[in-house]
């Protein structure tokens, strides 16, 4: 039921788009709404296709995701209405891809957000706009292409495609597996595969590269911990070894780019890529019970963070023109509200406790202590120290320096924007303190 | 909820205060010190309730059953006595920033500071204790970096990255008692058989050592106390670095006393090393606040060494030379600070002849410094004291060489006093002019009260030792 209303909505929208645009938000907002009281009451795609489960973690979830999608619905400036219908159409496929327990159609689904997220880039509106979106449409395509390979391969081994049933022993299975994830790791934006990333996320438009770098990224990334877990736990070896090796050469080889950037969406987009390397350590830790706490609650902080830092350098860049660090010299007095925001989403995504970021890190890497894997988690954990470094230099030239001449013009924020940051900003600091919702739903005592 | 309130209400109370206070920026010290009282007090309640021996519960919060994470509140003598000199200090810190610049914003991150700072010394939960642990760092990165000195912001960026990765190392710590025994709260753990407590214990000593800081991880200590306003340097000291050793006799002696008695020799070679080592150095610097700087990296040095006894009489030593290193070092970073405000120098060769036109501070600076090389009738003679005495006792005759220490900071103490406060008046200080706001005056005249009255009078402080460590024995 969730999903049709959001595809309806979806469908409906661009109908508003010409005369009223607030109209078209509002909507967007209600549908959202609805669609998370539906799931509230347990009325999701369960209720009218088999091959679909409703269970506590992907309601919790289902509704960080609309929370967060509302949020940026009314953030988005008149110029990006695009966006509006296609954010309706990414929570739909999203609530989908989370709810399905089979894995034919977590495959048609994945390749459904890839779609979306092609049209969702392609807002182009100068030659730096065009090369990100290019880069991810090319990327992805080939993406899509090594992933249907390995899953042909995986489709003549199992006779059923419910992830509970899939046959994991045959014969093909460890290299059908391999390639999938070859090109999964594409979309997770795992080094060597994250090159494509750092130039979509920072180049397109900085509302479309909230939406895939945080809100597609967390959906994909509790997707397909779901419909791989079967895989993880039958070859332990193999799991450890890929994911500790992935996990590790991400975060470090993102972490030391990101130091040397000097544009800010830049950073963020290494940054981004960084983030997926942590949450490659609970898929590393399958065998722990904590692995997809640790995989949930990662998606679910890191939605909140990443989407608002975005959302936040899409204002400033829409109202001062805001690029390179430079820019945003003394902006804590120029933008006191933006500045504030800012500073609190980037000291969660650094790890500094009381906000989701640390908490959600903690709990993803003691899946790791766990799992006996701590060489890794400590290197994980350096790492993190380490990415302080860039965050705490944007901090750093927000309120330490001073401004520079005709670097910032003042700017105040919009009531769309201030309330869309408020809901990010409330989701980052209840789950930076309270976390109990995260372990009831996936752990039971 | 008391308990809970006093941690998590500062959060909202330093919003609150600054936007309050934009405007109007004269209000907010009185708001802050308003604040810092009533903590003040709260921690006096419970120094009053305290039982003879073991944890005054608190309560606990936000309880997750499946990960063993909640907020559990208790505190003992050792960290009552914490609680007690971090709200001293930070009301005294208030009258010694009456004068600041930007009060609204210096004021309300004080504010935020001071609640995860009596988290960190109230919580028995491992991993609150590392978020408190955290937290006080952002606070004290915006005070360092914005209020600071001219390298202001490589000092604070470098003392934010270099603590943080070393608490990284004890995370690790943490983790893995977790793992091992399935409890976060300290009380469970210690009655709970570790796998690797030598690892756990390394880990988690890294942590320690680098707020302390001992010698291999002491530097980021100059540079930050150099850089910071001198107010945030006697917070520096008088509060983070005793953190460190809260920690490490929290986390290695309570807890895993079999393993500490161990590395027991480990921790007094690098407490000795540290000592000494700084010692040197300060002995070696023209710059005061350095010097000063590393004089206290000299005491905390000392502080090793009496934990490294893992007896009674140096752990109740310990506890004395952290309130009275606080109290001692405090007024020199303040001293040291505002002497360069006035001078425009930090070398001491630069200075000469103060006495004669800041008596009354110059006085003061001397008492203290006369406390740091610990003359008899101060709080130094009474920690130093001690301290040899409980290391000679557990380690033999030949650890008597720490006289020494006292000896170089003799040294440095005594030619710093000639350089900067006697001699001929040089023509830099011939210019200047010695003014000291009262609030500031005031400041210090409480320190000297309390270096010479607990000097005389160490028994409050032993009285609370006895109540911390009676489980090693005691009188």
């Amino acid at each position: 039921m969730n999903f049709i209303i959001l595809i309806a909505a979806g469908l409906l929208v661009p109908v508003f788009y010409k005369s009223n645009i607030f109209i078209a938000k509002l909507i967007a907002v209600a549908a959202f709404v609805a669609s998370a009281v539906m799931v509230y009451n347990g009325f999701g795609l369960n209720n009218v296709f088999p091959y679909f489960v409703l269970d506590g973690s992907t309601k919790l979830m289902e509704y960080v995701l609309l929370a967060t999608l509302a949020a940026v619905t009314l953030s988005l400036s008149g110029f990006e209405r695009p966006l509006i219908a296609q954010m309706l159409f990414v929570a739909g496929a999203s609530v989908a891809i989370l709810e399905t327990n089979n894995f034919f159609i977590f495959i048609v689904l994945f390749e459904v957000i890839a779609i979306i997220s092609y049209v969702l880039v392609a807002n182009i509106r100068n030659f730096y706009n065009a090369e990100g979106a290019i880069k991810a449409f090319i990327a992805g395509a080939v993406a899509s292409g090594i992933i249907l390979l390995g899953f042909a391969l995986f489709s003549f081994v199992t006779e059923s495609f419910n992830y509970a049933q899939m046959n994991v022993q045959g014969k093909f299975t460890l290299i059908a597996v391999a390639i999938m994830l070859a090109g999964i790791f594409y979309k997770l934006t795992v080094v060597p595969m994250h090159a494509w990333a750092a130039d979509a996320y920072s180049q397109v438009n900085h509302a479309a590269a909230a939406i895939l770098s945080g809100v597609i990224k967390s959906v994909m990334l509790v997707a397909v911990f779901k419909a791989f877990y079967k895989f993880l736990v039958a070859y332990p070896g193999a799991t450890v070894l890929i994911f500790s090796f992935f996990a590790i050469l991400t975060m470090t080889l993102a972490n030391f780019m990101a130091l040397w950037q000097k544009r800010i969406s830049k950073i963020l987009a290494y940054s981004s890529i960084a983030h997926s390397g942590y949450a490659l350590i609970p898929f590393a830790a399958a065998a722990s019970v904590y692995s997809y706490t640790g995989v949930l609650y990662y998606a679910i902080a890191y939605i909140f963070m990443q989407t608002s830092v975005f959302l936040i350098l899409n204002d400033l860049r829409r109202e001062a023109g805001v690029k390179y660090l430079e820019d945003i010299k003394g902006l804590g007095e120029k933008a006191p509200i933006h500045a504030l925001f800012f500073t609190i989403q980037l000291f969660s995504l650094a790890g500094i406790p009381m906000l989701a970021g640390f908490l959600s890190k903690a709990v993803a890497f003691y899946a790791g202590i766990d799992a006996g894997l701590w060489p890794i988690v400590l290197i994980g954990l350096l790492n993190s120290a380490l990415a302080v470094a860039y965050y705490a230099w944007i901090v750093k030239h927000i309120y330490l320096n001073k401004p520079v001449e005709g670097s910032v013009k003042k700017i105040n924020i919009s009531p769309g924007s201030l309330i869309g940051q408020l809901i990010l900003l409330l989701g980052t600091v209840y789950f930076g303190i309270v976390a109990v919702q995260v372990f009831n739903t996936t752990i039971s005592m | 909820m008391v308990a809970v309130d006093i941690i998590f209400a500062p959060i909202f109370l330093s919003v609150l205060l600054y936007f309050l206070t934009r405007n109007n920026q004269y209000m907010a010290k009185y708001i802050a010190l308003g604040w810092f009282v009533v903590q003040f007090f709260i921690a006096f309640s419970w120094y009053n309730a305290l039982p003879q021996e073991g944890f005054l519960e608190l309560g606990s919060y936000l309880s997750v059953p499946q990960f063993g994470f909640e907020l559990t509140l208790r505190v003992d003598a050792l960290s009552v006595a914490m609680l007690l000199l971090t709200s001293a200090l930070l009301i005294l810190v208030v009258f010694t920033s009456w004068e600041e610049k930007k009060q609204a914003a210096y004021f309300s991150l004080l504010v935020l500071f001071s609640g995860p700072i009596f988290g960190v010394f109230m919580t028995t939960n491992v991993l609150w204790f590392f978020m408190f642990w955290e937290l006080t760092l952002v606070p004290m990165f915006f005070l360092v970096g914005y209020w600071g000195g001219e390298r202001r912001i490589y000092a604070a960026v470098k003392f934010f990255l270099y603590t943080h990765v070393a608490s990284m190392f004890m995370f690790v710590g943490f983790y893995l008692l977790f793992k091992q025994t399935g409890f976060w709260d300290l009380t469970l753990i210690r009655e709970t058989a570790l796998a690797t407590p030598a690892l756990i214990w390394w880990f988690m000593f890294i942590g320690f050592a680098a707020k302390l800081p001992v010698f291999p991880f002491h530097t980021w200590l100059p540079d930050a106390h150099v850089e910071a306003p001198s107010s945030i340097s006697v917070l520096l000291a008088g509060v983070l670095l005793k953190m460190g050793a809260y920690g490490l006799i929290r986390f290695t002696v309570e807890l895993m006393p079999v393993t500490t008695q161990e590395f027991s020799i480990w921790m007094l070679i690098i407490g000795l090393n540290t000592t000494l080592f700084a010692g040197m150095l300060a002995i070696y610097e023209r710059h005061i606040k350095k010097m000063v700087a590393y004089s206290s990296i000299s005491h905390m040095g000392l502080v090793v060494v009496a934990i490294a006894t893992m007896t009674y009489d140096g752990l109740s030593a310990a506890l004395f030379e952290m309130i009275g290193h606080a109290l001692v070092i405090s007024p020199l970073f303040l001293i040291a600070g505002w002497l360069h405000h006035k001078t425009h120098t930090w070398y001491m060769d630069e200075m000469g002849g103060i006495m004669k036109k800041a008596p009354y501070v110059s006085a003061i600076f001397i008492l203290a410094g006369m406390a740091a090389l610990g003359l008899p009738g101060t709080m130094g003679f009474v920690g130093e004291l001690t301290i040899i005495i409980s290391a000679i006792k557990s380690f033999g005759w030949w650890i008597a060489v720490i006289a020494i220490a006292s000896l170089i900071s003799a040294g440095y103490i005594i030619w710093s006093v000639r350089r900067a406060i006697h001699g001929e008046m040089s023509p830099i200080v011939q210019k200047a002019s010695f003014t000291m706001s009262y609030p500031e005056k005031a400041a210090l005249a409480v320190f000297a009260f309390m270096i010479v009255y607990f000097g005389i009078q160490p028994q409050p402080i032993f009285d609370l030792a006895n109540k911390a460590f009676s489980f090693l024995g005691g009188m």
